[in-house]
């Protein structure tokens, strides 16, 4: 995504399981400030609900670690980029990697990964806002 | 009058089996003791089946109940022992609840406000063909974009569906109405290139997510196919792709 969002939302989570409904209540008011409809907040809520999980079984996220997910609002769609999720989600021996990629790559139009310079992957998802809304 | 007899003769049996076990504590008597009252324990745990818990599990649970009121019962007093089980049998079961509703209970407001929004999310599906705004169920209730988003997130947290629970209007689980397939299994490990993590998931959990992933129905579609609502679609495929997760981190941590 190379235009600049309208809007950007920045939060962080302790990686603990206990912070999901943290996260859900936080993506939906964020999908639905998008615009984004009530299937596809809970695909994004999913999505970021595995991304999460998996972020907690990584070397790099230990249990004290920090979950970072920033929000930018574009127009047509929600891009959700999450901080310095481990190797692993690119990593073609780990089974637990390729379903969350599955999941993620069914339920978001896009999906890409880029290093994080501090280390792990930083995991870009986009969704769009549904046409005929 | 033969029929009367014979019943009576089964209760003096089960009169003289609670005075051995009253004796000796034998577990065998206690056995026979249990199979003849598991009628009772299925009539009395089906009474609490349409409180979201598998039968099979509030079955598990009377049957503690029976075990706890067989031990109790004192056969020398003059009390049928079914008068004895039934309140100790379902003292057990509202425990159960009392205690799985503990950390996942909602304030009645919130509870009410959840049903509401569920049945205004149908209605504007099947008026419009597609799946509404936040802000369009918003208007459609007469309440916050605030209140909406609490309301569904809060009932979504506390709630899991299970596939095993009947639907709204009628007696047929869930897992009857999707049915299954042998092939959506092998297509979905294809395409997941998964060997193995799918069978830890039912023919039924793999068709749910089959008609998600495989024919990429979104959850109002499925919601729409199934007769159910696109909240209990969503509660579903959250708890089967739980289960899946579980199955492959267990796996991988195993292998490790």
């Amino acid at each position: 995504m190379v235009e600049m969002p309208d809007e950007s939302i920045h939060i962080s989570v302790p990686t603990d399981e206990r912070m999901t409904s943290v996260l859900r209540l936080a993506t939906t008011a964020v999908a639905s400030r998008t615009g984004l409809n009530i299937d596809q907040a809970d695909d994004l809520n999913t999505a970021l609900d595995e991304l999460f999980r998996f972020s907690m079984t990584q070397e790099n996220n230990p249990p004290s670690s920090v979950f970072r997910i920033h929000y930018n609002i574009h127009a047509d769609c929600l891009e959700v980029v999450t901080e310095g999720i481990g190797a692993g989600f690119n990593d073609e021996t780990s089974k637990v990697g390729r379903y969350c990629r599955f999941i993620l790559e069914k339920m978001m139009d896009s999906v890409t990964e880029k290093p994080n310079p501090t280390g792990g992957l930083d995991v870009h998802i986009i969704k769009r806002i549904a046409q005929g809304h | 009058m033969p029929k009367r007899s014979q019943k009576k003769l089964a209760r003096e049996e089960l009169l003289s089996l609670f005075r051995t076990y009253n004796e000796n504590k034998d577990p065998k008597v206690k056995e026979v003791l249990v199979d003849s009252y598991m009628n009772l324990v299925h009539s009395l745990a089906r009474r609490f089946a349409n409180r979201g818990e598998p039968l099979d599990d509030l079955v598990q649970v009377a049957s503690m109940g029976l075990l706890k009121a067989i031990d109790r019962f004192d056969s020398s007093r003059n009390v049928q022992f079914t008068t004895y089980a039934v309140p100790t049998i379902v003292g057990e079961l509202r425990r159960y609840f009392r205690d799985r509703s503990s950390t996942i209970r909602l304030p009645r407001g919130l509870r009410e406000r959840s049903h509401t929004l569920n049945m205004a999310i149908q209605s504007f599906s099947q008026e419009f063909g597609r799946s509404p705004s936040i802000a369009e169920i918003a208007v459609a209730v007469g309440i916050t974009e605030e209140e909406v988003i609490e309301g569904l997130e809060g009932a979504e947290s506390t709630n899991v569906a299970s596939l095993d629970t009947t639907t709204e209007d009628g007696d047929l689980s869930l897992l009857d109405i999707i049915g299954g397939e042998d092939k959506t299994m092998r297509l979905l490990d294809e395409r997941l290139s998964l060997a193995g993590a799918m069978s830890s998931l039912d023919s039924r959990e793999q068709n749910l997510l089959y008609l998600r992933f495989i024919e990429g129905l979104s959850q109002t579609e499925i919601a729409d196919r199934l007769d159910i609502s696109q909240m209990h679609v969503s509660r579903l495929l959250r708890r089967t792709l739980k289960l899946l997760r579980q199955d492959l981190t267990s796996k991988e941590t195993y292998s490790s």
